[in-house]
């Protein structure tokens, strides 16, 4: 592939890398998995850039190729040990302006968010990025109204979650 | 207020330790191979196509075949060689369509269900392989066995006369259990080679599904 290629993708990726970030941290727990599998997601993004032909956002498209790797294509490594690193799961914002409850809550849900199941966590990442159900929808490949009730649910599933 | 909202107004700002990656260390990526699955099913099908290729080469040349060739009759003999490539050649075919179809830009549904689709593929073709050694080594045994040189010698002791046809019946017998537990142990390989690559996937399938009823 050419080089002109590879240097518009390396942009393009460099400036929505942090998408990529977040689908590691959320579905791994440690520093190794997590560029394992940013690995995996560059690979294919990779080899799936020349079909890419612009009629979608960069970014749009790189959700469904992430996403698709981490749930479907990504092997967890069992030889690590499954110990949640919790430095990772924590959750960081930039500025502190929350008060300490408050930030203390969304570590909370946040771990609560990683206790889900591989499908769920994609559901609720989608959302958190703003998606609408009919984007939602398109990318896993099930309908709209079913993304709205699974929705609900994983939102009834995180409260429990929280609050025991 | 959803509490899910109140961290999906913090979710745009989220930091981490994790570091950045520079426009170098991308472009290092790029030439990595994958260590996906979709990856592992094609080495696996390879492999798959190749062994059961060079047990079809390995009887054909083997001097008992010879036997089987003058007792089988050429035209037999060739015309089931020759069907057994073909359908091979079609197996080939499909697998190779299947995957072309593996996209990682389609749905996640559709993309799990092309995966599987693959998987089944190479199933039927296990299945296919299983089946034809086992009725082509019952017919090769029935004949084989009352022609058998060791065998009309054994029949011809004392112990024997009289009782030719249950003798027949325990080679048969013997050669059918024999043929057996080869099916059975293939089958369990196969079963715990795509068991483990697999077993994450199909999870994540049937939770897709569910949602769907």
């Amino acid at each position: 592939m050419s080089k002109k290629l590879e240097q518009e993708f390396v942009k393009q990726l460099n400036e929505n890398q942090n998408i990529v970030h977040k689908i590691c941290r959320l579905y791994t727990n440690d520093q190794h998995a997590h560029n394992d599998l940013f690995q995996e997601v560059t690979v294919q993004l990779w080899r799936a850039y020349p079909k890419f032909r612009g009629d979608s956002k960069f970014s749009t498209w790189m959700y469904r190729v992430a996403l698709n790797t981490a749930i479907t294509l990504y092997r967890k490594s069992t030889r690590r040990v499954k110990t949640q690193d919790y430095e990772s799961v924590q959750f960081k914002i930039e500025d502190q302006q929350e008060d300490d409850e408050q930030m203390e809550q969304l570590t909370l849900l946040y771990g609560a968010v990683k206790q889900l199941n591989d499908i769920e966590k994609a559901l609720v990442f989608l959302y958190l990025e703003d998606k609408n159900y009919r984007e939602i929808a398109e990318t896993m490949g099930i309908s709209e109204v079913n993304a709205r009730v699974k929705m609900n649910r994983i939102k009834t599933k995180l409260t429990n979650i929280i609050n025991p | 207020m959803d509490q899910l909202d109140i961290l999906k107004k913090n979710w745009q700002s989220q930091t981490s330790e994790t570091p950045q990656f520079t426009s170098d260390q991308l472009t290092g990526l790029l030439a990595k191979k994958s260590t996906g699955i979709v990856k592992w099913l094609f080495i696996i099908a390879i492999i798959e196509f190749s062994l059961f290729a060079i047990v079809g080469l390995f009887s054909h040349f083997s001097d008992q075949q010879q036997e089987s060739i003058e007792l089988l009759g050429q035209p037999l003999y060739y015309g089931s060689l020759i069907l057994h490539y073909v359908v091979i050649i079609f197996f080939i075919y499909l697998f190779y369509s299947n995957y072309k179809n593996i996209s990682t830009e389609q749905p996640t549904r559709s993309l799990m269900k092309s995966i599987l689709k693959t998987r089944r593929t190479m199933k039927w073709y296990i299945w296919y392989n299983l089946i034809y050694i086992m009725v082509l080594g019952m017919i090769m045994s029935a004949i084989l066995i009352p022609n058998d040189p060791r065998v009309v010698h054994l029949m011809e002791s004392p112990n024997a006369v009289g009782h030719e046809t249950a003798f027949y019946f325990m080679f048969f017998g013997i050669c059918f259990v024999i043929f057996l537990v080869l099916c059975v142990v293939m089958y369990l390989i196969y079963m715990l080679i795509y068991g483990i690559l697999l077993r994450r996937l199909k999870r994540n399938y049937n939770e897709l599904k569910r949602m769907e009823v």
